[in-house]
């Protein structure tokens, strides 16, 4: 039977403890650079980005799925990166916020979020621009209900959505327009 | 994570069927959407991690004319979303699953996962109950097939054995005739399980079939229930007689989500309303 061992999770102390003993070695595509590492297979997708890749952009809040705060583009879906081993990950392609902007600009979702005010504190926009990237890849000319269904696993405390929502609308028009696409 | 795990990976059904056998403390991921959050709250203390996910015998999702449908341990969720066939066929699956969580959650998570996870509150299980769905089990020693109604034993507990590992769900053809429907109650949509929810089918003979899931250890097909209702034929007095009368065929708890009196009259609210859209009876 499993031990129940003492609940000491806490978001910000989940930080990764590495075995040096049990390495797997992970081989994926992260933002279209070929990325191979030793890790411990315990380490979560969101560890490994921020701790090992040091790519910050993905934030780490609930740790357990309901805000989305870590959601990176897996394969070309979305997902909770706090949910995914880092080993899952071996042979996949990821795509983090910081894949977004090309040549040193920002990308026409990520203008958009700026010019609407769609963020205040910031925290949740990564994990919100992901969304929004993943379901403008599948559906360039979405519904507002696709918008909302597309965005509800992001929580924000600070914007009341709004702005949120009206930024991936009008980067999924101008997206439409200016990249022609359908 | 306090556990410290190996991470094992077979491509073939047999080796993952030899190691479980073989080796305690071994926990399957599918999708992990509940076993990571188990092994980072430390709930659990995981010895082996066994990824099921390069086993091609589980991803299975075959429809066959006459036959049924054949959903294997590795479909996710959102391919359930998805499937023409689920979306024609089961629709109160195709419901189900396009509520279940977020749509990160459903990129990840499996049917399989939600019905092993064996939640009482899970969204799939009343769905797959009102098409007699049946779950295909292996082991090191064989394979057995168990219907689903038998297969949930206690509030996250199946009668699955240790050594054993679900490889598909399978759901019968329901024919041409057939229309299905799922409504559910949450205090919060995407970021939590069914306060209740109820699934209703209506096949080409006009019989009703009814499953529920948050009202009791493990989600329930009502067979007495629908039973007495075909009995009686399908009207609007007898819609009515079964929303009163489906509250003493459960027995809901209070909890975080809901009083046991809340659950019990949405439970016939549900019911009401599934029966009404099925039926197209004003009710
Ligand atoms: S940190 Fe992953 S969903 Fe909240
Ligand atoms: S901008 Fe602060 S949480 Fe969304």
């Amino acid at each position: 039977m499993a031990q129940k061992a003492e609940n000491k999770a806490c978001a910000m102390t989940t930080a990764h403890a590495e075995s040096m003993e049990r390495r797997v070695r992970l081989t994926c595509r992260v933002n279209g650079q070929f990325v191979v590492e030793d890790i411990d297979p315990t380490m979560l997708l969101l560890h490994f980005l921020r701790d090992r890749l040091k790519l910050f952009g993905t934030k780490e809040a609930c740790g357990e799925g309901e805000c989305g705060a870590c959601t990176v583009i897996m394969n070309g879906r979305p997902v909770t990166s706090c949910l995914v081993l880092a080993i899952e990950a071996e042979g996949s392609e990821i795509t983090t916020v910081e894949g977004l902007a090309k040549n040193g600009e920002l990308s026409i979702l990520q203008q958009e979020f700026i010019e609407l005010d769609a963020l205040q504190c910031g925290f949740c926009t990564p994990g919100m621009l992901m969304s929004a990237r993943a379901l403008l890849d599948r559906n360039p000319d979405p519904t507002d209900d696709d918008i909302k269904e597309a965005m509800s696993g992001n929580l924000c405390r600070c914007t009341g959505y709004r702005q949120i929502f009206d930024a991936v609308k009008k980067a999924a028009k101008r997206e439409r327009e200016e990249l022609k696409r359908s | 994570m306090l556990s410290q795990f190996e991470y094992i990976k077979p491509l073939v059904l047999d080796e993952a069927l030899t190691f479980l056998a073989e080796h305690e403390q071994t926990y399957i991921l599918a999708g992990g959407t509940d076993l990571i959050i188990m092994l980072n709250k430390n709930m659990i203390d995981a010895k082996y991690i066994l990824d099921v996910k390069s086993i091609p015998d589980l991803d299975v999702f075959k429809f066959t004319e006459g036959e049924g449908l054949e959903i294997g341990a590795n479909v996710t969720v959102n391919e359930l979303v998805e499937s023409d066939v689920v979306q024609s066929k089961y629709r109160a699956l195709c419901e189900a699953a396009s509520v279940l969580a977020t749509e990160q959650l459903r990129n990840r998570a499996t049917l399989v996962g939600n019905i092993c996870n064996a939640s009482p509150g899970a969204d799939l299980p009343p769905s797959l109950l009102i098409y007699d769905a049946t779950v295909k089990i292996a082991s090191a020693k064989g394979e057995r097939s168990v219907p689903l109604r038998t297969f949930f034993t206690g509030v996250k507990k199946t009668l699955l054995n240790k050594d054993e590992l679900v490889v598909s769900v399978f759901l019968p053809d329901p024919g041409k005739q057939d229309n299905s429907i799922y409504l559910r109650q949450t205090r919060l949509r995407g970021h939590d399980l069914s306060t209740v929810g109820v699934a209703c089918r209506l096949n080409g003979d006009g019989k009703v079939a009814i499953a529920i899931n948050a009202v009791a250890i493990t989600p329930l097909l009502l067979t007495d229930l629908s039973d007495q209702l075909n009995a009686k034929g399908l009207s609007e007095e007898s819609i009515l007689w079964a929303s009163e009368e489906i509250k003493k065929h459960i027995k809901p708890i209070t909890d975080v989500r809901a009083s046991k009196e809340y659950r019990s009259h949405m439970a016939g609210i549900l019911l009401k309303r599934c029966l009404g859209q099925l039926t197209g009876k004003e009710v």
